[in-house]
C-alpha cells in the first residue's frame, strides 16, 4: 500500500483538473481528447510521472466524455466516438429534453468508465504476467497481429495495411542504434539530414504534428467558419433521468464490455466502439422501434460504449506496450518523456504506478460525473468558445510541447510543421492515420524483434515453430485477414443488392 | 525435400548491413501495396475523375486558400522568428513570449470573420494574455526550456 503516500491533495486536483479540460475540448467539436492530451504534455514534463499521469488520465477520461454535449445539443459529434450519441441525443434535445438526454449520457458514461476500469485492473497483470515469457519471434508477431487487426478492422483494409506500413517505414528514419544491438548506422534519409535524422524523428513531435497542427489545417483550409449560434442550442429539461435506466441494465453491461473490448484493439477508435455497441442494441432489444428518433437506449449504448473504451485501451498498452487507441499512443510518449518503457515488465517493475494510474482512472470517472450531471447547463456554453481564439492558443502549445520534449531542439518544432502537412495530407488522400500512428510506434520494435530473431535462429521457420504460442499467433493473424475479407465480401454483396433493387 | 524447404527458408543476417536488412524488406513491402492500391483504387478513381464522377483530393475541391496559405505562412514565420528573436535575449523565454503574441494576434485576425470592436478587442486582449500566461506556467513557475 505504499502507493497510498503517493497519493496529495495535488494528485486529485490534477485528476479533476485534467477532467475539465478534458470535457472542454471534447465538448468542442473538432477537437479531440487525443488532441487535448497532446497539447497538454508539456504541463507534465515539471509534474513527474505519477502527476503527469493524474492529469493525462483525466484529461483522456474528460475528452471522450465531453464529445456528447454537442453531440447532444447540436448534433455535431464533439469527439468522433460520439457520432452515435447524435442520433437519439438530438431528437430528444429537438423535444426540449437536452438535459434529460445529457445526464442519462453522463450517468451511461461513468458506467461505462468504471466497469473498464475494473476490467483493465484484473485483466492487464494477467496478460502481462503471460507475456512476460514471450521471446523476440512472439513479441514481434504481437506487433504483426496488432497491426492486422488495425487494418481488417479499417474502413478499407488494403488502405489501412498501406498505412501502417508507411508508420512503420517512416519510424526506420535514423540510425539502427546500437542499444538495441544495431551496427548504428543510419539508413532512408540523405548525408544532409544527419544532424537532424541521426536518432530519427522523435515520437511526441510527430504525434503533436498530427493531431494538432493538421487538424487545424483542415479547418482553416474550411475557412474556420463558426456556423453555431446560441440560438440553435436548446438544453431543456432533466426531470426523471434514473428511470430511463429501468429494464436497461443489460444493454449498459453489454455495452460497456463492447467498448472495453474494441478498446483493447489496437488502434480501433472510440467510433468503431459505440457504432458496434449502438448496432448491437438495435439488433437485439426487444423493442427498437424508438432508436434514430429519440431513444434513451442508443444514448446508454453510444456512451458507455465509448466511456468503456478508456480502460480497454489502456490494457494492452500497460500489458504488451502496444497502444490500444491514438490516445494511449501519445500517452506512450509521456511514458517515454519519464525515461519508463510500458510493456510486460511494466506492472511488475511501477507497481506504485500502477495502482496510481487505477486511482486516477477511477476518480476522473467519478469526477467526469460529478462535473457534467450538475454543470453541464455551464460547460455546455464552451461550444460557442471561439475558434480563431482557440486554435492559436492551440500552436503555441504544440510548440511548447515540441520544443521542451528534447530540452530546445528547434528542429522538433520542425518535425511539428513537417508532421502537421504530412498528416493534412494523408488524410485528403484517404489514408488512415490511426495505423499510420500505431505502425510509426511499433516500427523500430519490430525491426529490433525481426531481425534478432533472424540472428538468432538463421531461417524463417523460426516465426512458425518457435513455441506454441507462435502458432496460436498465427492463427489470430490468419483469423483477423479473414474476418476483413468475410466482412468486405459481406458489404460488397449488399452493395450489389441494394443497387439491384 | 525437406532439406531443400529449410534452405529456402535459412537467412543470414550480416551486421554490417543489417541497419538496411528490415527497411529493404518494408520498401517492397510497400512498393507491392502501392502497385495494388494503384491496379485496383487509384487507376478506377482517376478513370471516374476523368468522367467527371468523382473529382481530385485537394485539386479538385473548394478551399479557403487565404486562410490555408496564410496558416502555413504564420506557421514558418513563427517558428523561424521564435529563435531569431530568442538569441536576443537567451535564456528567457523572450523570443517564444513576443513572437507568440504577435502569432497569437495574427492568427486570430486571420481566422475573424466579422471584424466587429468587441471581438477585435478579445482578440487583442488573448493574443497579450494567453502566451504571457503560458510563459510565466511553462517558463517561470515549471522552469521549462523556451526559444
Amino acid at each position: 500500500m505504499d502507493f497510498l503516500s503517493l497519493l496529495d491533495i495535488s494528485f486529485f486536483l490534477l485528476v479533476a483538473f485534467g477532467a475539465l479540460v478534458g470535457i472542454i475540448f471534447g465538448a468542442i467539436p473538432g477537437m479531440t481528447a487525443t488532441m487535448a492530451v497532446a497539447v497538454c504534455l508539456p504541463l507534465t514534463y515539471a509534474l513527474g510521472l505519477n502527476h503527469g499521469l493524474a492529469l493525462l488520465l483525466g484529461l483522456y477520461v474528460g475528452g471522450i466524455s465531453g464529445g456528447m454535449v454537442p453531440a447532444v445539443l447540436l448534433n455535431i459529434p464533439g469527439t468522433p466516438s460520439s457520432i452515435t450519441t447524435t442520433f437519439d441525443g438530438y431528437p430528444m434535445a429537438q423535444k426540449g429534453e437536452g438535459e434529460r438526454a445529457l445526464r442519462v449520457c453522463v450517468i451511461a458514461s461513468v458506467i461505462g468508465g468504471l466497469v473498464s476500469a475494473a476490467i483493465l485492473f484484473l485483466f492487464a497483470p494477467l496478460l502481462a504476467d503471460f507475456s512476460i515469457k514471450f521471446s523476440y519471434v512472439e513479441k514481434f508477431l504481437i506487433i504483426l497481429l496488432a497491426l492486422s487487426v488495425i487494418a481488417s478492422l479499417s474502413s478499407n483494409m488494403l488502405i489501412g495495411i498501406f498505412s501502417g506500413v508507411l508508420g512503420i517505414w517512416l519510424s526506420l528514419i535514423g540510425d539502427y542504434s546500437t542499444t538495441d544491438g544495431g551496427n548504428g548506422k543510419t539508413r532512408l534519409m540523405f548525408d544532409f539530414m544527419e544532424p537532424y535524422l541521426f536518432e530519427g524523428f522523435s515520437l511526441l513531435p510527430v504525434l503533436i504534428g498530427i493531431f494538432g497542427i493538421s487538424t487545424i489545417l483542415l479547418e482553416a483550409e474550411k475557412g474556420v467558419r463558426s456556423e453555431l449560434s446560441s440560438s440553435r442550442m436548446v438544453i431543456g429539461k432533466a426531470a426523471g433521468v434514473l428511470s430511463l435506466f429501468k429494464g436497461r441494465l443489460t444493454n449498459l453491461v453489454r455495452s460497456s464490455f463492447i467498448g472495453t473490448f474494441v478498446g483493447m484493439l489496437p488502434g480501433v477508435g472510440g467510433s468503431a466502439a459505440s457504432v458496434l455497441a449502438y448496432t448491437q442494441e438495435k439488433n437485439l432489444a426487444r423493442d427498437s422501434s424508438q432508436m434514430g428518433k429519440g431513444a434513451p437506449q442508443g444514448l446508454i449504448a453510444s456512451e458507455s460504449a465509448n466511456n468503456a473504451l478508456t480502460g480497454g485501451a489502456l490494457i494492452p498498452l500497460l500489458s504488451l506496450g502496444i497502444p490500444g487507441d491514438s490516445t494511449t499512443a501519445v500517452l506512450i510518449g509521456a511514458f517515454t518523456l519519464q525515461g519508463i518503457q510500458v510493456g510486460p515488465l511494466f506492472i511488475p517493475e511501477n507497481a506504485d504506478t500502477w495502482y496510481v494510474m487505477i486511482v486516477a482512472l477511477v476518480f476522473a470517472n467519478f469526477v467526469m460525473f460529478f462535473l457534467m450531471f450538475f454543470a453541464i447547463k455551464h460547460i455546455a456554453k464552451v461550444v460557442m468558445v471561439p475558434k480563431h481564439i482557440l486554435y492559436p492558443i492551440i500552436v503555441m502549445m504544440c510548440v511548447v510541447g515540441a520544443y521542451a520534449i528534447n530540452y530546445g531542439i528547434m528542429f522538433d518544432v520542425w518535425t511539428l510543421l513537417i508532421f502537421g502537412v504530412f498528416g493534412w495530407l494523408i488524410q485528403k488522400i484517404g489514408l488512415e492515420v490511426a495505423p499510420l500512428i500505431i505502425g510509426f510506434i511499433l516500427g523500430s520494435q519490430a525491426e529490433v524483434y525481426f531481425v534478432k530473431s533472424l540472428e538468432s535462429a538463421g531461417t524463417l521457420s523460426t516465426f512458425f515453430t518457435k513455441s506454441p504460442i507462435a502458432v496460436v499467433l498465427w492463427l489470430l493473424i490468419l483469423a483477423s485477414v479473414v474476418f476483413s475479407v468475410v466482412m468486405s465480401l459481406k458489404s460488397r454483396a449488399k452493395g450489389r443488392q441494394e443497387v439491384l433493387s | 525435400m525437406e532439406s531443400d524447404l529449410s534452405n529456402l527458408l535459412s537467412v543470414s543476417v550480416d551486421f554490417e548491413t543489417s541497419h538496411l536488412f528490415f527497411p529493404t524488406i518494408i520498401n517492397w513491402v510497400m512498393a507491392g501495396l502501392f502497385l495494388v492500391i494503384l491496379v485496383t483504387k487509384l487507376i478506377p478513381f482517376l478513370a471516374a475523375v476523368k468522367r467527371g464522377e468523382r473529382t481530385l483530393p485537394i485539386l479538385g475541391e473548394s478551399m479557403d486558400t487565404r486562410r490555408f496559405f496564410g496558416t502555413l505562412v504564420l506557421i514558418v514565420a513563427y517558428f523561424y522568428l521564435m529563435v531569431v528573436v530568442g538569441d536576443l535575449f537567451p535564456y528567457t523565454g523572450y523570443g517564444f513570449l513576443f513572437v507568440s503574441m504577435a502569432f497569437v494576434l495574427l492568427m486570430s485576425l486571420l481566422y475573424l470573420h466579422e471584424w466587429t470592436k468587441k471581438a477585435l478587442a478579445i482578440v487583442a486582449v488573448n493574443a497579450v494574455v494567453a502566451p504571457s500566461l503560458a510563459w510565466f506556467v511553462l517558463a517561470k513557475l515549471f522552469t521549462i526550456t523556451l526559444p
